[in-house]
């Protein structure tokens, strides 16, 4: 893993790194598809149920969909562990990217491009959902990111969520805020140097 | 465009976001380029922390049973299982006894009772996860229909008939796109890709080099689908072309073609 030396205030990546290796162990296990790699496969649902299951809730705003997608992701983990590379990224990021991916992917399919995109699940109330021990993804971590995300300008934080949650192209997004196209990739760019800062400086940025 | 270029544009790849000529273009260039493949991991890594801000919520109970049953199946019909061999002799070694076989024949019944109620189980078990995926199947069935139906009813829809050739006879595929460029591919009966490979699309016009298109992995009973731009000037007149390659995609083909195109 490759980690930055530029931050000292690195509290959570000294936590994270055991659990990220820990994850790679359970991919190489899954890769195997013995015994083994089905237990492995049943701890990496039980770590990383909730975050995924999240994002597809945050995508689709259907539970049906989501569960059906979140299906969809562990088995393409069961089938294509072997894909995954520690060299190039950490399992949470390889199984976000995956799951944000089929997610769009669905919602592409079940035609909802041209629903009224539904901003930031602020409407959604947030569910009771406590840290449980497996659980990959802590509270404090969630605080963490949704606390560098309100010190993003809203002109800012809006294209990278209608971006990454909605499937939307820098070109749909101009459409969507009715804004020059220029602009709205000035923004994007502006936003996520300013997130990926905010994270570092929290130590939550770690590759 | 200058690797400058690109290097402005990988935040926003990392986001998906980029209009599909650009995200080509980047892709051609990231097949070259370790340093914006390895900058761009970092955008992926600062992308991804976009989920952890939202709200948290629980997949029912029954999510993690459904993949659990699922990968066993895939296991069970990738492999035989050899049946464990049962030692008669040891059962029968206890019922020795004469007194004793009245309540050695009520066992028996009794184990047979159960191991009939046990197949029972077994088989309703079985027929319900295979209706559900027999429902599954025809719901994405269902889908892949009402996408290819969207574009073909564009303005300007084509579609383009697919044959396969070399290891992939016997497969086909319908490529439907309108005007704008918006393009769907359906593929039947293709091989299963092995192992870090995917196939993927070309876009073949008069005597240039291929121009790729995006990448897709067929489910275990070869269907596979892709949605994808057709690049301006493939939109009049071109083959369009499926291979075998890196998962991922190439920037030029490497192996023979499975499924093509009349022009």
């Amino acid at each position: 893993m490759c980690l930055d030396v530029r931050h000292t205030d690195r509290l959570i990546l000294r936590s994270e790194q055991p659990h990220d290796d820990h994850d790679v162990e359970l991919l190489k296990a899954v890769a195997v598809k013995d015994e083994a790699g089905e237990a492995a496969l049943g701890q990496l649902y039980d770590r990383y149920r909730v975050i995924l299951f999240s994002v597809l809730m945050r995508i689709l705003n259907n539970r049906e969909e989501a569960e059906d997608v979140l299906q969809e992701v562990f088995l393409q983990v069961w089938r294509r562990g072997a894909d995954f590379d520690a060299n190039r990224g950490r399992p949470f990021t390889w199984l976000v990217t995956l799951a944000r991916s089929r997610g769009i992917d669905r919602l592409r399919a079940i035609g909802s491009r041209e629903r009224v995109v539904a901003e930031a699940g602020a409407s959604e109330p947030a569910e009771e959902v406590s840290d449980a021990a497996t659980d990959a993804i802590r509270s404090e971590q969630r605080g963490v990111v949704n606390s560098a995300l309100s010190q993003l300008p809203e002109e800012q934080k809006r294209p990278l969520m209608l971006a990454y949650f909605d499937g939307l192209t820098q070109s749909e997004i101009a459409t969507q805020l009715g804004a020059p196209l220029g602009t709205v990739k000035t923004r994007m760019r502006s936003g996520m140097i300013k997130l990926r800062e905010l994270l570092s400086a929290r130590g939550q940025y770690f590759e | 465009m200058t690797h400058e270029d690109y290097k402005a544009m990988l935040h926003a790849h990392a986001l998906s976001a980029l209009d599909a000529e650009d995200a080509r273009a980047l892709n051609q260039h990231l097949a070259e380029c370790d340093e914006c493949r390895s900058e761009l991991a970092d955008w992926e890594s600062t992308a991804a922390s976009l989920a952890l801000g939202v709200n948290p919520a629980e997949p029912s109970p029954q999510v993690r049973d459904r993949i659990m049953n699922a990968v066993r199946n895939e296991k069970q019909a990738s492999r035989v299982v050899p049946m464990p061999q049962q030692s008669r002799r040891a059962v029968w070694a206890s019922f020795g006894q004469v007194g004793a076989i009245a309540a050695a024949v009520a066992c028996l019944v009794l184990i047979l009772w159960l191991i009939v109620m046990w197949q029972q189980n077994r088989s309703l078990h079985r027929q319900i996860d295979l209706l559900s995926s027999e429902i599954r199947y025809t719901q994405q069935e269902a889908r892949r229909a009402n996408e290819f139906v969207n574009i073909l009813s564009s303005p300007g829809a084509k579609v383009a008939e697919l044959q396969g050739s070399g290891q992939g006879a016997g497969a086909t595929a319908q490529f439907v796109y309108d005007r704008s460029g918006r393009a769907m591919l359906m593929a039947n009966n293709l091989p299963p890709a092995p192992a870090g490979k995917e196939y993927q699309l070309w876009f073949i016009v008069g005597k240039n080099p291929p121009i790729p298109g995006g990448t897709f992995a067929p489910d275990d009973v070869g269907r596979g689908e892709l949605f994808d731009q057709v690049p301006d000037q493939a939109l009049e007149s071109a083959v369009f072309a499926v291979t075998l390659e890196q998962a991922g995609g190439a920037t030029a083909p490497t192996s023979s073609i499975y499924l093509r195109s009349g022009l």
